[in-house]
């Protein structure tokens, strides 16, 4: 049961990883987003009772609260601010987008195999899903041209790494959690900072615009 | 010969209950709309007059013209004999498997694809060339979602599928089996000609698939092939909740398991006739160029699902 909910919720995270390749509307990614930090606290909550850690209940509150509500509605600002232009034309075209992805996971799972072998963990089915999380969210952040969907697929590497930890580790001391979270808040601020700044300079959000000098 | 006579009764009923389902999706689907929407016994009054109309065929039309009808219902037919419906015994039922069932299908869809193209109307080959695009497209995720349903099983046979989720209802929760059911899902609304990617309800020359291929039948011939369609969609529907999520089938002839066996399919056949119907008030059709996107996205969904059976064992 507890290996069963763990993939169920892992699996449920890569998919909302998808969700931001085939959609081309920033709100859908917003919610894609809020999503997978609801399922990757799930996940968390999951391996704390299973494991009767009441540490981890406490990171998935702090998730919840801080990337399920906050950071959405920081995103939901940003989007306010700069008008909801969609996603026309990313680097790499929407079918070309999922079959890359299809492959990255597949090449997480080759990667995981050695891992796998060695652990005898009952989330370890898991760990190969959460790489290709992380493989995903990277593919997101290169492949897309606007700046916000370039701070979503940050975020989500954020979130794979974390459930790696979750899955991988029963995660890690509250310390360095804390930390990392506190981590997120900060680049994700910094990075609000910038995407202002790259609109107030350019008047998009078009990250293709700052490989031009300007005139 | 109980086998004998179960088959031949799994086999009128889904002949009898096809054109039902067509029926009650459009009649939800009115509902919705606010409208008061035909019967959903509609379709058989609309079979029986077209089996006693005239069939008018053009001059330049080939024997295919003609025998494509009788080909589309009898694959329909032969397919909706060995699924299974309301029972599943163990042991071999009859012969034929998950994959006779999906590419017989397909053989209706090419037969419809060459009457499209037979009689020469610009509308028939523009249907066709689409029907067949999407087919393509559709194929692998078919053949993988087989493969990652059979992985599980140890076969690709009906029974053993069934009696394996029967056995471990577990399983039914891992991500493989879910992936596969929302490849399958796409791909059914894709064979199906349903909403995302062509429009049932509609004769508009710019976005019609099924419609364009199917547009110079007439009569009798037209009742045949209306009828198939039907047929291909109950097919699929029955799949796919049989294969999912088979709770209540009867596993052995006897007659209480057999009748507890047919309510529940008639009951799930209800409930995911109307998620089709929900769904097709909820979405609009996807430009003809956007299709290959869906496709591909259930592409994923499927290769998935294989992934997480196969690679992880």
């Amino acid at each position: 049961m507890f290996s069963q909910l763990v993939m169920l919720g892992s699996s449920g995270m890569l998919l909302t990883a998808l969700i931001v390749l085939w959609r081309k509307h920033v709100p859908a990614y917003i919610s894609a987003y809020r999503l997978q930090v609801w399922l990757l606290a799930g996940v968390t909550a999951t391996v704390g009772y299973f494991t009767s850690d009441w540490r981890l209940f406490a990171v998935a509150f702090v998730l919840v609260v801080l990337k399920a509500i906050a950071i959405p509605a920081l995103l939901r600002t940003m989007l306010r601010r700069f008008g909801a232009q969609p996603e026309v034309r990313p680097y790499v075209n929407t079918e070309t987008s999922l079959l890359v992805a299809g492959l990255l996971v597949l090449f997480a799972y080759v990667l995981a195999r050695p891992w796998m072998a060695v652990t005898d963990l009952p989330t370890r089915d898991a760990l190969p899903i959460a790489m290709g999380l992380l493989f995903v969210s990277l593919f997101v952040i290169v492949s897309r041209r606007k700046a916000i969907t370039q701070v979503i697929g940050f975020l989500m590497l954020e979130n794979a790494i974390a459930l790696l930890a979750a899955v991988g580790t029963y995660g890690v001391p509250l310390l360095v959690e804390l930390g990392v979270f506190l981590d997120a808040l900060m680049g994700f601020l910094v990075m609000q900072i910038f995407v202002y700044q790259i609109h107030e300079t350019f008047d998009t959000i078009d990250v293709e615009q700052l490989t031009r000098l300007r005139h | 010969m109980s086998r004998a006579i179960a088959i031949l009764f799994q086999t009128l009923l889904a002949a009898g209950l096809a054109p039902l389902v067509g029926g009650f999706i459009r009649w939800v689907k009115a509902r919705l709309n606010g409208r008061r929407g035909a019967p959903p016994w509609q379709p058989y009054y609309e079979i029986q007059k077209l089996l006693g109309k005239e069939a008018v065929v053009s001059r330049t039309a080939s024997w295919i013209f003609r025998a494509t009808p009788f080909v589309v219902f009898s694959t329909s037919l032969v397919v909706a004999s060995f699924v299974p419906l309301v029972a599943a015994p163990a042991g071999r039922f009859i012969a034929g498997d998950l994959f006779a069932a999906v590419y017989l299908l397909l053989l209706g869809t090419f037969f419809l694809a060459l009457a499209g193209l037979d009689t020469g109307s610009p509308f028939g080959g523009m249907g066709a060339s689409r029907e067949m695009t999407v087919v393509a497209l559709t194929e692998p995720t078919v053949a993988l979602s087989i493969v990652a349903l059979a992985l599980n099983a140890g076969s690709t046979s009906f029974s053993q599928i069934v009696s394996r989720t029967l056995a471990e209802p577990a399983a039914a929760l891992g991500p493989g089996h879910l992936l596969a059911f929302a490849a399958l899902f796409i791909v059914t609304l894709a064979e199906t000609g349903r909403l995302p990617v062509d429009n049932p309800a509609t004769h508009l020359e710019l976005t019609m698939i099924h419609e364009a291929m199917v547009l110079e039948y007439s009569g009798p011939y037209l009742a045949l092939v209306e009828w198939g369609a039907s047929l291909k969609l109950f097919v699929f529907l029955a799949l796919a909740v049989n294969l999912f999520m088979p709770w209540g089938i009867a596993v052995s002839l006897a007659p209480i398991p057999l009748a507890i066996g047919l309510v529940t399919f008639v009951v799930k056949i209800g409930v995911l006739a109307t998620a089709i119907a929900v769904l097709e008030t909820r979405v609009a059709k996807l430009r003809l160029f956007r299709v290959p996107e869906l496709l591909s996205a259930s592409f994923v969904l499927a290769l998935l699902a294989v992934l997480s059976t196969f690679l992880t064992r």
